[in-house]
């Protein structure tokens, strides 16, 4: 009993002597990055439609509601992400044009092009193969690093981009509500590039007239989207001898683009050394990998002209009449690449079906817009 | 009567030790399976090799893919078989590929009589639909035809330099599937696997012996046989039958 008496003395000792530091002792420090605010995230699940696959699930970042807005604000904010102020990742990647520019090179704040067009941001959340023309990134989030730093794009410093963050009035407490950051030095590269990939993934484009035709049953093709979609985009009974295996084989649906690399034929080289622009060869370091490129979506195709990595063709027209004239006999190329007839007829058609892939409701949804 | 409740106390610890036992379980081990892949009998290099075809011209293979469903092997007592696997893809698709590569699975030890799978896409998941799985699972849209023709069961694709000129210019592209193409694929051969000895049990798919082979050759100099795709797969049925056919499993080699 004396031993407890003397225990809780010394500890109502110890609360003395503590409050009497505090009251008369030197100025209480105050952490000047603590950032206030709730920070338990609330988990997203992604609305996707019954006839697309559930999407790709990344464990290292999962989606919640304030990590999606984050990267929302980031993906529109130009002053933080350039070194200049004056672009964002929309900059590139517009609304309007489903997610592309418009252009056949991306242009950078120096006004200089870039290595290749900008591509599609739809649907990202279904690609399992690594992002990018040449698949450079193997994850989402990854993808956004670069285009912070180069200088053909946003030319900017990650500790630079970090500094703006940290010192922001509105960001902190976004990455607290995100992530559960308690200090501002906790605002990393990391978080905010998944940020910006958690928005990315919400973009879902399937709402064409072809989902409320093919899935949806609310709609018509006319005669020639059925046309060119019978003659020459599924063609699920290829007679014998038939060259064109149907566009399908590539784009299938409801992705229309399986994400492979490939030679598409394209470029007209002597030997697999002689290519400019490698694509997957320039990652893998392999050769036989020179020239090949990722099949993209096409879903919005109508409105993400110029086409192809680096936009060499400007119109849908002249993309139909580089696969239907053949490839360019390289060893490397797609043997589905042959070569076919293609009457007038036939193309108006293909070109009216390509047309219902485009999703209106994409272009003005108010979730993937810029923040008010 | 004073002692009934002790009685029944004592059945019920007893019960509670009996759900404590050890369950008589066989020991598991890990088992691997390699899949290679051959051509001519020599280990496939894809688009690296130069490969001669039977009637004339010289091959440079892009693609060799197929499906295997039910992956199972077969106890020697003859108790139920052990699914290692529903369904699989098997592919080499790139220059980097190794013409082996494995899957490891954890089985019971044991004394074993052979190995089976169905080649091919077992008809109630050929029934479903990419949209009823993840956009990275193995029956993904990349490898559907439509709702008619289904999945591919498998592919393969080459250039060929038919001409001798060094341009690999004809395009060979065989797309392969259906209900009624699917094979069971059995292999009686004995092995056992125990902890820290595996049996190196390798399935050999040779892409000649499922284009030439059985003294009949797919005549690729034919335009008409350089394409097999979609409904038509009678074109490419016995290039099938030769595909089936040709799988070996090497055993400790």
């Amino acid at each position: 009993m004396l031993r407890t008496c003397y225990f809780i003395g010394l500890l109502g000792l110890f609360a003395a002597i503590g409050c009497g530091e505090e009251v008369g002792g030197d100025p209480p420090v105050v952490d000047s990055g603590a950032i206030q605010g709730p920070s338990a995230p609330t988990p997203y699940a992604l609305e996707v439609p019954d006839y697309f696959p559930a999407p790709v699930v990344d464990p290292d970042n999962p989606l919640t509601e304030e990590g999606i807005e984050l990267g929302r604000h980031i993906f529109y904010d130009k002053e933080i992400l350039s070194s200049d102020g004056s672009m964002s990742c929309a900059s590139c990647h517009r609304q309007e044009l489903a997610f592309t520019d418009g252009l056949n090179r991306s242009v950078g704040i120096r006004q200089l092009e870039g290595g290749r067009s900008a591509m599609s941001l739809v649907n990202l959340a279904f690609n399992p193969n690594g992002f990018n023309w040449d698949g450079s990134s193997t994850r989402l989030w990854e993808q956004a690093i670069h285009p912070v730093e180069d200088m053909l794009e946003l030319d900017n410093d990650w500790e630079e981009v970090l500094r703006k963050l940290r010192t922001h009035d509105d960001y902190p407490a976004r990455f607290r509500a995100a992530f559960g950051v308690d200090n501002r030095s906790e605002i990393t590269r990391e978080l905010t590039v998944k940020a910006i990939a958690q928005f990315e993934r919400t973009i879902i484009s399937a709402d064409s007239k072809y989902d409320r035709v093919v899935y949806r049953n609310t709609d018509f093709f006319t005669e020639a989207e059925q046309l060119g979609a019978d003659s020459l985009f599924f063609v699920e009974n290829v007679p014998p001898g038939t060259l064109h295996p149907g566009c399908g084989h590539c784009h299938n649906a409801p992705g229309f683009g399986d994400n492979r690399f490939r030679n598409n034929g394209i470029e007209d080289v002597a030997s697999l050394d002689d290519f400019v622009d490698k694509g997957l060869g320039g990652v893998t370091g392999s050769r036989f990998d020179n020239g090949k490129f990722r099949t993209p979506t096409l879903r919005n195709i109508a409105l993400t002209a110029p086409y192809m990595h680096d936009g060499r063709f400007k119109t849908l027209e002249e993309v139909l009449d580089h696969y239907a004239g053949g490839g360019h006999d390289l060893e490397n190329e797609d043997p589905n690449i042959t070569g076919f007839p293609l009457t007038e007829r036939q193309k108006a058609a293909l070109l009216a079906f390509l047309g219902t892939l485009t999703d209106e409701s994409l272009l003005t949804d108010e979730r993937f817009s810029a923040p008010r | 009567m004073k002692y009934l409740p002790l009685f029944l106390l004592s059945l019920l610890l007893l019960g509670c030790q009996d759900d404590d036992d050890p369950v008589t379980t066989l020991p598991e081990a890990d088992l691997t399976l390699d899949f290679r892949t051959d051509y001519a009998g020599r280990p496939l290099a894809i688009q690296r090799g130069t490969y001669a075809y039977p009637s004339g011209g010289q091959l440079k293979v892009l693609l060799f893919q197929f499906y295997v469903s039910d992956l199972e092997i077969l106890p020697a007592d003859g108790s139920a078989a052990i699914r290692l696997s529903d369904i699989d893809l098997i592919r080499w698709m790139s220059a980097g590929d190794d013409a082996t590569t494995s899957r490891t699975y954890r089985v019971p030890e044991g004394d074993y009589r052979g190995i089976r799978f169905g080649l091919g896409v077992k008809p109630e998941l050929n029934a479903r639909d990419p949209s009823d799985f993840a956009a990275d699972y193995v029956l993904n849209e990349a490898e559907f035809w439509g709702p008619t023709t289904r999945y591919v069961f498998a592919k393969i694709e080459a250039n060929a330099d038919l001409e001798g000129d060094g341009t690999f210019d004809s395009g060979l592209s065989y797309h392969l599937g259906s209900d009624a193409l699917y094979t069971t694929v059995s292999f009686n051969q004995d092995f056992t696997v125990t902890a820290g000895a595996d049996p190196g049990l390798t399935v050999v798919a040779d892409v000649l012996r499922a284009l030439s082979g059985g003294g009949e050759t797919f005549d690729i100099r034919d335009p008409q046989k350089r394409n097999v795709h979609g409904g038509n797969q009678e074109v490419g049925r016995n290039i099938w039958e030769r595909l089936s056919r040709q799988f070996r499993l090497e055993i400790g080699e």
